[in-house]
């Protein structure tokens, strides 16, 4: 279904580009107009190709990739995120002035506000297990939803690896026209380089060391399934097996819950926890009695892991440089069981 | 007459001798059986204090099964009486803490406490769920009591139902928009038995006790306010003074079962209409029996939670929303509403 979606925003592009041609040729110092007549085409994460009649000007970006476009020096016009901007980890090194905010609850997005910026694309993360892009799953609201109608959706699949996300926004980006050739990127990128090196160098010394996922809550103990977390996927790659939980929930493949009295079904060498609320979850997980019979948290082997928000080569090395470090520091018999 | 009444009389207490020892045995069942399976005989010598269980196993039983237990005796008994509590004193067979509004405002207080206030002490919540609860049972009863002809029935009802809507999209709202609250307050959208244990148990027991032994005083109050307000006031009792002890303790119960669980809804409304159909109108015997009834179909809920999404739980509040809902319907379909 979602690939036909598409069939309508193109016949309504035509004249949104027109539009947007007449704003480029009122604002003062107007972007190349070279450009405008070569048909722009685009293979996003999901297999979609969408073709323009132009290069798209104005872009309106959910907040992760957001932070991706913005790293390859594309502005967009408008972002929307699910939770506060300000609380957002991967925007925190931008500087948004001039962005125009379009939601910061997830499920909620000014549509009225979107359509007076007339965007030409949208572009937001590919969820492969719900096939939905954000801002467009299951549960927002209707009226949010018809951001869709303003124009296409594009975006990286939330997949195998958050290196080919990185890898398509690029892409992206460059179709935009960026120039992903600078110096600055390509510092970012030796950074990254080395920052996985160095990954896989920590891991080899922890030879054979599994890790295990999780989110706790006051409920239940959250187990993240690799296959839908693309940097778990990235870890095991690099050396750090991320242990496969084997019952995930029907309804949200991306978990498995566990009950706390089943709490050390897996007993991994180290736990890597969910840093989107850390250290409050670490502080839930504590209060239950049988935390410790994980034996990972008895030992203390806990190191956060960035959970679904890594967009960027200078996120990425930063938090692998930090993991890395942290996994070092523990006791060097882990793992010998 | 003397002598059919004190016959009558034996037999409901000897139902509730019968429904204490289900009750019983729903505990040990509670205790027992769980979403990890551990044998009977290690659950007894882990009791007894025998040991022979893992370390684990301990404390699964020790320190997660029998405070989730305890908290089901005493939450169950809080919003049975807290349902049976606001029925009588409003006199309207839908009044209950969650339709009314009262849990939701416990809930919204809650939360605005720890969005706003950056509040995370337990302590802190059981008062904040109490302040929440008592406005929410203001604003109900002030919405009800405008117009002439006072609080009726009907108008607490579509009151409560109004204040509740507010009340929980204030709670979503904060809820969707504050991270924090988002991460720390998933549980009080639904309410649920599931990790509160020991410390959570030890903050809100007396507050119920208090609130339980208060609510057992006012048999006779109610039976009074049942004949309506005239024949109360001729029967000697102080109408406005009793309406307002009561619904203290209505909000003691309600406050201090939310502040444990989050909003349990449903239980206060079955639970009255349980202990009515044994024991029929006298209060003297429907509150011992709401005590007994509601602490037997929250723990039978929160059993059946724990198998039907192993190795996960369903949280108690569904379950018993999926058992309250037909019931509900039930009830408006084939009993008469104007009874009481």
């Amino acid at each position: 279904m979602r690939p036909n979606r598409i069939s309508l925003p193109v016949l309504a592009i035509a004249a949104l580009a027109a539009l947007a041609l007449v704003a480029c040729g009122s604002e003062a110092g107007g972007v190349s107009e070279a450009d405008g007549d070569a048909a722009w085409s685009f293979t996003d994460g999901s297999g979609k190709t969408v073709e323009l009649d132009a290069r798209p000007q104005r872009i309106i970006a959910h907040a992760t990739a957001a932070a991706s476009l913005l790293s390859f020096g594309i502005r967009p016009v408008g972002i929307y995120a699910d939770t506060p901007i300000e609380d957002d980890p991967g925007l925190e090194r931008f500087d948004l002035e001039g962005i125009e905010i379009l939601g910061e609850t997830w499920g909620e997005i000014d549509v009225a506000k979107a359509a007076e910026l007339q965007p030409d694309l949208i572009v937001a993360d590919y969820w492969p297990p719900e096939d939905a892009y954000s801002g467009f799953e299951e549960g927002v609201k209707e009226k949010s939803k018809k951001l869709a109608e303003l124009a296409p959706v594009v975006g990286a699949a939330q997949g195998e690896s958050v290196v080919k996300l990185i890898e398509t926004y690029e892409r992206l980006a460059e179709s935009l026209g960026a120039d992903t050739d600078s110096p600055e990127i390509a510092a970012e990128k030796e950074r990254f380089e080395k920052a996985v090196e160095n990954f896989e160098k920590v891991t080899a010394e922890k030879r054979g060391i599994t890790a295990l996922a999780v989110s706790p809550t006051p409920d239940l103990l959250y187990v993240a399934v690799p296959e839908h977390a693309p940097e778990l996927l990235d870890f095991t790659r690099w050396g750090l097996e991320v242990i496969v939980p084997d019952d995930p929930d029907q309804k949200l493949p991306y978990w498995e819950n566990l009950s706390w009295e089943n709490a050390d079904k897996y007993q991994p060498d180290l736990l890597l926890i969910d840093d989107r609320n850390y250290p409050d979850n670490l502080r839930d997980a504590e209060k239950q009695p049988t935390w410790e019979s994980i034996r990972a948290a008895k030992e203390g082997a806990i190191v956060p892991w960035p959970g679904y928000w890594l967009h960027t080569y200078a996120d990425l090395a930063e938090q692998l440089e930090r993991m890395a470090k942290e996994i070092e520091k523990l006791d060097p018999s882990l793992g010998d069981e | 007459m003397a002598f059919a009444a004190t016959l009558r009389g034996r037999g409901l207490a000897a139902g509730l001798v019968a429904l204490a020892a289900l009750l019983a045995l729903l505990c040990v069942a509670s205790i027992a059986v769980g979403s990890r399976s551990i044998d009977f005989a290690t659950v007894v010598s882990t009791l007894t204090g025998e040991g022979g269980g893992t370390d684990t196993e301990t404390a699964v039983i020790n320190d997660i099964r029998v405070p989730r237990t305890l908290l089901g005796l005493l939450v169950g008994a809080a919003l049975g009486l807290a349902g049976t509590l606001l029925q009588g004193v409003t006199r309207n067979p839908l009044a209950d803490p969650g339709i009314m509004g009262l849990s939701a405002g416990a809930s919204a207080f809650v939360v605005l406490g720890v969005a706003l206030l950056d509040i995370r002490q337990l302590t802190a919540y059981v008062w904040l769920a109490f302040a929440g609860t008592a406005a929410a049972a203001v604003l109900v009863y002030a919405i009800a009591s405008m117009g002439r002809d006072g609080p009726t029935p009907v108008k607490l009802a579509l009151a409560g139902a109004a204040v509740a809507a507010g009340m929980w999209s204030l709670t979503t709202g904060v809820v969707m928009s504050d991270l924090d609250a988002l991460n720390e307050m998933r549980f009080w959208q639904v309410g649920s038995l599931a990790g509160r244990n020991f410390p959570v148990l030890e903050q809100v027991a007396p507050f119920i006790l208090v609130g339980v032994a208060l609510a057992l005083a006012c048999g006779r109050s109610l039976n009074a306010l049942a004949l309506g307000d005239e024949s109360a006031r001729a029967l000697g009792q102080r109408v406005t003074l009793t309406r307002v002890g009561i619904l203290a303790a209505v909000t003691i119960l309600c406050g201090a079962a939310t502040a444990a669980c989050g909003p349990i809804v449903f239980l206060g409304l079955l639970v009255p209409h349980m202990a009515r159909a044994i024991c029929g109108p006298d209060y003297r015997w429907i509150l011992p029996y709401s005590v007994v009834l509601a602490p037997i179909v929250l723990l039978a809920a929160d059993v059946i939670g724990r198998f039907v999404m192993s190795p996960g739980e369903l949280e108690v509040g569904v379950v018993l929303g999926v058992v309250g809902a037909p019931f509900f319907v039930a009830l408006v379909r084939y009993r008469d509403l104007a009874e009481l």
